[in-house]
C-alpha cells in the first residue's frame, strides 16, 4: 500500500500524479475530463495510471483529490434547491443581499444580480429570536417552526439551511430547529450557519450556510459515486477532497460541508508550487497559474501560502477560509479588440474559450486571441512538442492583423502590443497579493505553470522584479502533485468580541483548549494519529469599531502565564506593515478565536540528480526566428526532455515540453536544477 | 496654483514626446489599479463604518496642472490652491473640510478631502487625493448635519485647507485643534489616517510609473489620455446632445423647515462641439440644509460618466473632455447657494440631479433611459448615553428602489450609490443599543414597468436606550416617476410606534426625536420607477414577484393587468381582457409618469401622508437669485467663448 495518487480535475484535462513512496518512483497521466459526471475521468485515469505503473487499484494506499464539482454547481447556478429558515422579519436576507451595486457611478445600470442559492418564495421566517449576547429574546415557537418545515419539505426543496441572527454567538436557537427537522425527517440534509460559519455578519454567514446545502446533494452524489467505483474496481484506500485552503478533508466531511472546497482547484496549484520552490531553495513565491481562460496568482511567505477568511466565487463573497488566490479574467484564450471610441487596444474580458479556441488552433477560431500573438512572435513554435498538434500560424497572423489595422501598427507589433498589455495585466493581479498586502515582490520568486504561465512569467517576472523564475517540470500537471502534498486540515472557531483590557488570559486560555481539542478530536476521527497533528492558535484583531480584522498568531504558554500584551503588540505590526499606520490611542478587540489543525501526509521525495555542468546544446532541436522588442532575433528551441541538470543556456531561447512552452527572453540565463526545475534570471 | 514658493518646480507637460498606444495603455491600465488600490486600502484601515461598510469616499489622482486623470469626481486642485500661500513640499498632506473653499469640491463639511502632492527627482508630477465622509465634524448634532441648519456654522467645524502633514511631520497643534472639536476624536484620526494611507498608495505608484517609464513618458501619457477621453467625448456629445434645446425638472420635497418643494430645471443643447448645460429657472436657494453647492467639474464629471457608461465603459474617467462642456448655474440657486448657506443635507438634491440629467438627456439617447429611482441617502442617526454613562452615536445610510433599466428590473432595496453596503443587524446590535426588528422591502412600493422598478427599503429599529434620532429622507412628497409606460415608484414614510402602543408620522427630516426603550421606528423609503410599458410586462415575471411577496396579487391585476388566482396561478383569459380594458383606459404611453399633477399633490398632502405641505420657495434677501442670462454671459465670457452669444429659451 506504499502508492499515493493525486487527481485533479480540470476544465479540459484530468490530471493523476501517482508515487510510490517506497523507492519514489512516480508516474504521470493527462485524461480528458468528462463535464458531465467528472467522476468517469477520474476512473479512466486511475485505471489507466495503475497500468502504466503495473499496479493494481487494490494498491493504492490513498487518493487525494482536488475537484471543482462544487465550483462548477456555484459558477453555473447548478445546485440543488435549498429552503431558508431565518429569523422573523429577515426573509429578505438573501434577496437584500448587503445592497451593493458595483462602481463608478451609474455602476447599478449595467449591474446583473445574481440569483441567490435560496430562493425568497423557498425561505421562511421562524418565531425566534437571539440577542447579540447570546440571550433568548424570544424563545423558539416549536408549534410554528414544524408546520414552517414540513412546508418547506414538502413544497420540494432537497437540502435545508438554517440561518439565524445573532446566531454566532449562540447556536442555541439554530440546533433547536436542527433538532426539529431531524425529528421530522431523519436523515434529511440541514446545514446550520452557525456549524460552517460561527462567524459575525449574518448575510454573508447564511448566503455561505446555503451555498453549503446548495452544492451538498451533488457533491455527496460525486464522492459516493466515486467511492463506489473505486471499491468495485478492488480499492480499499480512502479518497481525500483538497480544500480552498489547501488543506485535506475526507469524502465523508466533504459530503458534509463541501463549501470548505468550494475552490478547490487553485488551492492545488499553490500547494504544489510550494512543494516545488521550497525544495529549490526559495521558500517566498509568487505563484503564477495562467491557463486558458484565467490565470490564479498567489503569494506565499516561508513556505505557507497566506489564508484569508473570505472565498470570492462568481458574484458571491463567502466566509470560508481558502488560499490568497486573485483570478483575473485573462489567459491565452482572452480575445483583443479596439473600440472604434477609443482605439485603444483591450484584451479581454472576452475569451474564445476552448471552442473554438484561438485562430492558431484551426478549429474554426477566428478572434485574435493572446495564443495567436504568441504565435505570430514566435514564442509558441508552429509545432507543439509531444508532437499532438500542429499549429495554424497564418491563422494566428490573420487574426492578429486586424488589430494591427486597427490601431495602425504592423502584426508584429501589434502582437507584442498584445502580450504587453496582457503582461501588465498579470502583473497588476501579482501586485494586488503582494505590493497591496504590503510584501516587496522583489523578495520573491515567481513559480510559473499552467498551459500558459512559462510562456508569459519571464516578461511578468520582468514588470515585479521576482526572480528566480521557476518552471517545474510538467508545469500542466502541478495541481495534481499539489493535491498529493497537501495536509489534513480544519478549523474551529469562536466569536467572542471583547475588547482586549476587558479579556481575561483565563478565559481566552480556556476557548482556546477547548477549541484545540475539538480541533485534535477531529483529527482523531479522521485518522491522523497524535504525531502527526499540528497545532496553531490565532486571534482575529482590530481596533475598536473597524470593520475587518487581522489574524494574529497566539502563544499559548504566554496566554496560560496570564500574558496578553504580546498580541497587541504583534497587531500594531501587522496593521503597520498592512496599511502603513498604527493608532495608540485606539482600543484593540478580539473578535474571534480561532484553533487550526494540520495533520501530516508523509513527504514526497521528487526525481533529481546531481547537476554537471553542460550548455544545454545536446537539447537543441531547432533554430527558429522570434520578435523580440520589434526584432527578429535568432533563437534556439530546446526539448526539456532531454536537458539534464547543470545545463545553463543564455536566452533568447524556447523551451518546450509535452504540456507546456517557456520562454527566456534576451538577457536572461536559464539553468535546470537538480530537481529539473528550470531556473530564469537576469543576465549578470 | 496662483502662489506656490520658490522651491516647487512643477514638471512640465512634454509636447511633441512620441508615445506608441501599448505604452499609453499600459500606463492606463497601471493608473485605473492605483486608484481601486487607494480605495482597497482605506476600506481596510478606516473605523467608520460609513466609508468602511458603506464606502462613502472617493479617490484621485491628477496630473502636474492638477487635471483629473483618473478618478471618479473630477479635478478640484486648482480652484482649491487658489489663495494657497504655505508652499508646497515633497511629504506634505493637505486637509480640506469647507465647501466654499474649494469651488464645491465636497459638499458638506462632513466630508474631509485629503490632497498628497506626488513628486519625482524634485518636481511635482501630480496630486494624490481622496476625501470621506466622517461620521462626526462636532457642533450641535452628533453627525453634524443638522436638518434645521440655517448656515453652514451650524454644521460642525469648517477647515480651510491646512497642512496637517509638513514634510513627513506631523503638525500635531493643527490635529489636536481639529480633533478637539470631534465627539469621537479617536475614530476622525483612524479615517483621517486611512485616507492619507490611500493617497500614499496612489503617491507610490505614480512615482513607480516615472520610474519605469520616465517622467516624460509618463507625463506625455497622462496628456494622451486626457485627450483620447476628449476626442471620445466630442463624438459622443455629438450623439447624444441636439441642438435644440431639451428641458427636464423635477423636485426636492422640502429643506427641513417646511419650504417646498424646490424645483431643479435643467435646459441643454449643443453648439458645435460644444454642450451647453443652463440651471436657469431653478428655485431659489433653500434657508434649510438641502442647498447643493454644485461644483461645475464635478457636474461634468457626472454627464461624462452618463454618456461613458453605455460605450466603451473601459474609457477611463477624466478630465479630458472638460472644455467641451460649459455649466450654467445662477448664483443664488439650490445649486449655486452663496456662503454661508447650510449645505449639510445636500444629498437629496445630488441625487435629484441625476434624475433630471437623465431625464434631459433620454430623449436623443432612449439606450441609457431609466426611470427615477428611490432618489436621495437616506440616514438614520440615533445618539445617547448608555446605562454606564457612555456615549454611543449609531449611523446608517439606507437604500431603497434601483430605477427600471433598459437591462432588467430596478434592484429592491439596493443602492444607487456606488459599493454602498448596508451595515450588518449583527454589527448594529453589538456595539449600539438597538435591536433591528425587520429589514426587508416594501411589497408593491417598485413602479410596475415592463421592468418593474426596485422595491423600496423597510428597517425596523427597536431603540434600547433613552436617546435621540435624527431622519434625512426624501420623495415623501412627489415620486420617482416611470419612463414609456412604467409607472411611478412609492413614495417614503416614516412612523414612530411607541412602547405605549400610540403611532405618530414623523417628518421625512427631523433631528433630536427623544425615543425611549421599546420605541420603534419604521423607516420606510421610497421605490423605483418602472421602465416601459408595465401591461407589456411576461405574465410569468408578475408571477413569479407575486410567489416571492414583492408584488401582492391585488398590484399585479392593478399595476400589470395580470389576475392571479387564489393558488397562485394566473388566469389568461382575465389577464387578456384585463389588460385590454387597461390599454383602452391609459390610451398612448406617456414619456414620463410622475403620478398625479403637483397642484393635486399638495393639495392631497396632509390626507395622504399625515403631514402638513411645505410653502413655497422665496429668495433669501442676502442672496438675490442672478438672472439666467447674467450667469450665461458670465460662463461664455469665463470659458472663452463670446458673450454676446447667449441664448434663452
Amino acid at each position: 500500500m506504499a502508492y499515493r495518487l493525486g487527481v485533479d480535475v480540470g476544465g479540459t484535462f484530468t490530471d493523476l500524479f501517482l508515487v510510490n513512496d517506497e523507492d519514489g518512483t512516480q508516474h504521470r497521466v493527462k485524461t480528458p475530463s468528462t463535464p458531465s459526471d467528472p467522476s468517469q475521468g477520474v476512473l479512466n485515469g486511475v485505471a489507466r495510471i495503475c497500468e502504466t505503473a503495473g499496479i493494481t487499484p487494490a494498491d493504492l494506499g490513498n487518493i487525494m483529490h482536488g475537484t471543482t464539482v462544487a465550483t462548477n454547481a456555484v459558477l453555473e447556478g447548478k445546485g440543488s434547491r435549498v429552503g431558508l429558515i431565518t429569523t422573523q422579519g429577515f426573509q429578505q436576507i438573501l434577496h437584500l443581499a448587503r445592497s451593493q451595486t458595483p462602481g463608478p457611478l451609474a455602476g447599478w445600470i449595467i449591474m446583473q444580480k445574481p440569483e441567490p442559492p435560496a430562493t425568497l418564495a423557498d425561505t421562511r421566517e421562524a418565531v425566534e429570536r437571539m440577542g447579540p449576547r447570546g440571550e433568548t429574546v424570544v424563545p423558539v415557537d416549536e408549534k410554528q417552526v414544524e408546520s414552517i418545515v414540513k412546508n418547506l419539505v414538502e413544497s420540494g426543496v432537497e437540502s435545508l439551511t438554517v440561518g439565524l441572527i445573532n446566531s454566532y454567538i449562540s447556536n442555541k436557537h439554530e440546533k433547536q430547529i436542527g433538532d426539529i427537522v431531524e425529528r421530522l425527517y431523519p436523515g434529511f440534509p440541514v446545514t446550520l450557519s452557525s456549524d460552517v460559519v460561527p462567524e459575525f455578519r449574518e448575510y454573508e454567514r447564511t448566503l455561505t450556510a446555503c451555498m453549503n446545502s446548495f452544492v451538498r446533494p451533488k457533491v455527496q452524489a460525486y464522492v459516493d459515486r466515486l467511492d463506489d467505483e473505486l471499491k468495485k474496481g478492488g480499492a480499499t484506500c480512502d479518497v481525500n477532497i483538497l480544500r480552498s485552503d489547501a488543506g485535506l478533508m475526507t469524502t465523508r466531511e466533504a459530503g458534509r460541508n463541501p463549501i470548505y472546497g468550494v475552490l478547490s482547484g487553485p488551492s492545488g496549484g499553490v500547494a504544489g508550487a510550494l512543494a516545488v520552490s521550497v525544495r529549490a531553495g526559495h521558500p517566498n513565491i509568487l505563484t503564477f497559474d495562467m491557463g486558458g481562460t484565467s490565470t490564479d496568482v498567489a503569494l506565499c511567505e516561508n513556505g505557507e501560502p497566506t489564508i484569508g477568511r473570505d472565498t470570492t466565487i462568481g458574484q458571491f463573497r463567502l466566509k470560508v477560509p481558502s488560499i490568497n488566490v486573485h483570478t483575473v479574467g485573462a489567459g491565452g484564450g482572452s480575445i483583443a479588440h479596439v473600440p472604434e471610441l477609443t482605439k485603444a487596444l483591450r484584451v479581454g474580458p472576452q475569451s474564445a474559450g476552448a471552442e473554438p479556441g484561438p485562430a492558431a488552433y484551426g478549429k474554426g477560431g477566428t478572434e485574435p486571441t493572446v495564443t495567436d500573438a504568441n504565435v505570430v512572435v514566435g514564442h509558441l513554435p508552429p509545432r507543439l512538442l509531444g508532437g499532438e498538434m500542429t499549429l495554424d500560424v497564418e491563422g494566428s497572423i490573420k487574426a492578429v492583423a486586424k488589430i494591427g489595422e486597427a490601431i495602425g501598427l504592423d502584426t508584429e507589433a501589434a502582437a507584442e502590443g498584445m502580450l504587453a498589455i496582457v503582461n501588465e495585466n498579470m502583473a497588476g493581479a501579482l501586485r494586488l497579493v503582494s505590493v497591496q498586502r504590503g510584501y516587496d515582490p522583489r523578495d520573491f520568486a515567481l513559480v510559473a505553470f499552467g498551459g500558459a504561465g512559462p510562456l508569459h512569467a519571464n516578461a511578468v517576472a520582468e514588470l515585479m522584479g521576482s526572480f528566480p523564475v521557476i518552471v517545474p517540470p510538467s508545469p500542466g500537471l502541478l495541481c495534481a502533485i499539489g493535491d498529493l502534498v497537501a495536509e489534513f486540515r480544519n478549523e474551529f472557531a469562536q466569536t467572542i468580541v471583547t475588547p482586549i483590557e476587558d479579556v481575561k488570559p483565563e478565559d481566552v486560555a480556556s476557548v482556546l483548549e477547548d477549541l484545540g481539542k475539538r480541533t485534535r478530536d477531529w483529527m482523531t476521527s479522521e485518522g491522523i494519529d497524535e504525531s502527526g497533528q499540528r497545532i496553531t492558535y490565532l486571534a482575529d484583531m482590530r481596533y475598536v469599531l473597524q470593520g475587518y480584522e487581522i489574524s494574529v498568531p497566539v502563544n499559548m504558554d504566554d496566554v496560560k502565564a496570564g500574558k496578553l500584551d504580546g498580541l497587541g503588540d504583534t497587531f500594531d505590526a501587522m496593521h503597520e506593515q498592512l496599511y502603513g499606520f498604527k493608532m495608540d490611542d485606539a482600543k484593540q478587540e478580539i473578535v474571534n478565536l480561532r484553533c487550526i489543525g494540520n495533520g501530516a501526509v508523509p513527504t514526497m521525495n521528487f526525481p533529481s540528480a546531481t547537476p554537471s555542468a553542460n550548455d544545454g546544446s545536446n537539447a537543441i532541436v531547432e533554430d527558429h526566428e522570434v520578435v523580440f522588442q520589434g526584432k527578429k532575433i535568432p533563437t534556439k528551441i530546446y526539448d526539456r526532455a532531454k536537458m539534464t541538470p547543470g545545463a545553463k543556456f543564455d536566452g533568447p531561447a524556447i523551451v518546450t515540453e509535452f504540456d507546456s512552452t517557456t520562454v527566456v527572453l534576451p538577457g536572461y540565463v536559464a539553468e535546470m536544477d537538480e530537481f529539473y526545475n528550470i531556473l530564469i534570471n537576469p543576465k549578470a | 496654483m496662483a502662489t506656490t514658493t520658490d522651491e516647487l518646480r512643477i514638471a512640465d507637460i512634454p509636447t511633441g514626446v512620441e508615445i506608441d498606444p501599448v505604452t499609453l495603455d499600459i500606463i492606463e491600465g497601471a493608473l485605473k489599479s492605483a486608484r481601486y488600490e487607494m480605495d482597497a486600502v482605506l476600506f481596510r484601515s478606516a473605523m467608520s463604518p460609513v466609508i468602511r461598510e458603506q464606502h462613502d469616499e472617493f479617490p484621485m489622482i491628477t496630473d502636474p496642472r492638477g487635471r483629473m486623470v483618473v478618478g471618479q469626481f473630477g479635478a478640484y486642485i486648482n480652484e482649491m490652491m487658489e489663495d494657497w500661500d504655505q508652499g508646497i513640499y515633497e511629504g506634505d498632506v493637505i486637509l480640506c473640510a469647507d465647501p466654499f473653499k474649494c469651488s464645491g469640491s465636497i459638499s458638506h463639511t462632513n466630508d474631509w478631502l485629503v490632497l498628497v502632492p506626488i513628486f519625482h527627482s524634485g518636481e511635482l508630477v501630480g496630486w494624490s487625493s481622496q476625501f470621506g465622509h466622517m461620521m462626526d465634524v462636532g457642533g450641535r448634532l452628533p453627525g453634524s448635519l443638522p436638518t434645521n441648519a440655517k448656515t453652514i456654522y451650524d454644521e460642525g467645524l469648517i477647515i480651510p485647507p491646512i497642512k496637517v502633514v509638513q514634510r513627513g511631520e506631523i503638525q500635531k497643534p493643527v490635529l489636536d485643534l481639529i480633533l478637539n472639536n470631534m465627539r469621537n476624536a479617536a475614530m476622525n484620526r483612524a479615517d483621517l489616517f486611512a485616507l492619507v494611507a490611500g493617497c500614499r498608495a496612489g503617491e507610490k505608484r505614480v512615482q513607480e510609473l516615472c520610474d519605469r517609464f520616465g517622467k516624460e513618458i509618463y507625463l506625455a501619457a497622462c496628456q494622451a489620455l486626457l485627450d483620447r477621453t476628449h476626442a471620445a467625448m466630442k463624438q459622443l456629445i455629438h450623439w447624444a446632445i441636439p441642438e435644440t434645446p431639451q428641458t427636464f425638472e423635477d423636485y426636492v420635497d422640502d429643506d427641513g423647515l417646511g419650504n417646498g418643494p424646490f424645483k431643479m430645471k435643467l435646459t441643454i443643447w449643443r453648439e458645435g462641439d460644444h454642450a451647453f448645460f443652463d440651471w436657469t429657472g431653478t428655485d431659489p436657494q433653500a434657508m434649510g440644509p438641502v442647498n447643493f453647492y454644485l461644483s461645475e467639474g464635478m457636474f461634468k464629471m457626472f454627464i461624462g460618466i452618463y454618456l461613458i457608461m453605455v460605450n466603451d465603459p473601459q474609457i477611463l474617467f477624466n478630465d479630458g473632455f472638460y472644455p467641451l462642456l460649459h455649466i450654467i448655474l445662477p448664483e443664488g440657486c439650490l445649486l449655486r447657494p452663496r456662503f454661508p448657506s447650510a449645505l449639510g443635507c445636500r444629498t437629496h438634491a445630488l441625487a435629484r440631479l441625476f434624475d433630471v440629467l437623465g431625464g434631459a438627456l433620454c430623449k436623443q439617447a432612449p439606450e441609457i433611459n431609466t426611470a427615477a429611482g428611490y432618489g436621495t441617502s437616506p440616514y438614520m442617526l440615533y445618539s445617547g448615553w448608555g446605562e454606564k454613562g457612555d456615549f454611543f452615536f449609531a449611523m446608517e445610510i439606507l437604500y431603497g428602489g434601483i430605477p427600471g433599466r433598459p437591462i432588467g428590473d430596478g434592484m429592491d432595496g439596493h443602492s444607487w450609490w456606488p459599493l454602498f453596503e448596508n451595515i450588518p443587524t449583527e454589527y448594529l446590535e453589538t456595539y449600539y443599543p438597538l435591536r433591528v426588528d425587520g429589514y426587508t422591502t416594501i411589497t408593491d412600493s417598485g413602479g410596475p414597468g415592463l421592468h418593474r422598478g426596485g422595491n423600496g427599503v423597510e428597517k425596523r429599529y427597536i431603540y434600547l436606550e433613552p436617546g435621540q434620532v435624527s431622519i434625512h429622507d426624501d420623495r415623501w412628497l412627489t415620486r420617482p416617476w416611470g419612463v414609456l409606460g412604467g409607472l411611478p415608484g412609492g413614495r417614503s414614510e416614516k412612523i414612530l410606534k411607541r412602547a405605549d402602543g400610540t403611532e405618530e408620522r414623523l417628518p421625512s427630516k427631523c433631528d433630536e426625536v427623544q425615543v425611549e426603550p421599546g420605541d420603534m421606528l419604521v423607516y420606510r423609503t421610497a421605490g423605483g420607477g418602472g421602465w416601459k410599458d408595465r401591461l407589456d410586462r411576461p405574465v410569468e415575471a408578475v408571477q413569479k414577484d407575486v410567489s416571492y411577496g414583492l408584488v401582492s396579487a391585488a398590484y399585479a391585476k392593478e399595476g400589470y393587468g395580470v389576475v392571479i388566482s387564489a393558488d397562485g396561478s394566473v388566469d389568461a383569459a382575465a389577464t387578456e381582457s384585463e389588460r385590454a380594458k387597461q390599454r383602452e383606459e391609459r390610451g398612448e404611453p406617456q414619456a414620463f409618469d410622475y403620478g398625479p399633477p403637483l397642484a393635486e399633490v399638495l393639495a392631497n398632502c396632509l390626507a395622504e401622508t399625515g403631514l402638513e405641505p411645505p410653502t413655497p420657495a422665496v429668495p433669501l434677501r442676502w442672496s438675490p437669485l442672478e438672472s439666467g442670462e447674467d450667469a450665461q454671459k458670465r460662463v461664455r465670457e469665463a470659458d472663452g467663448m463670446s458673450p454676446e452669444m447667449v441664448k434663452t429659451w
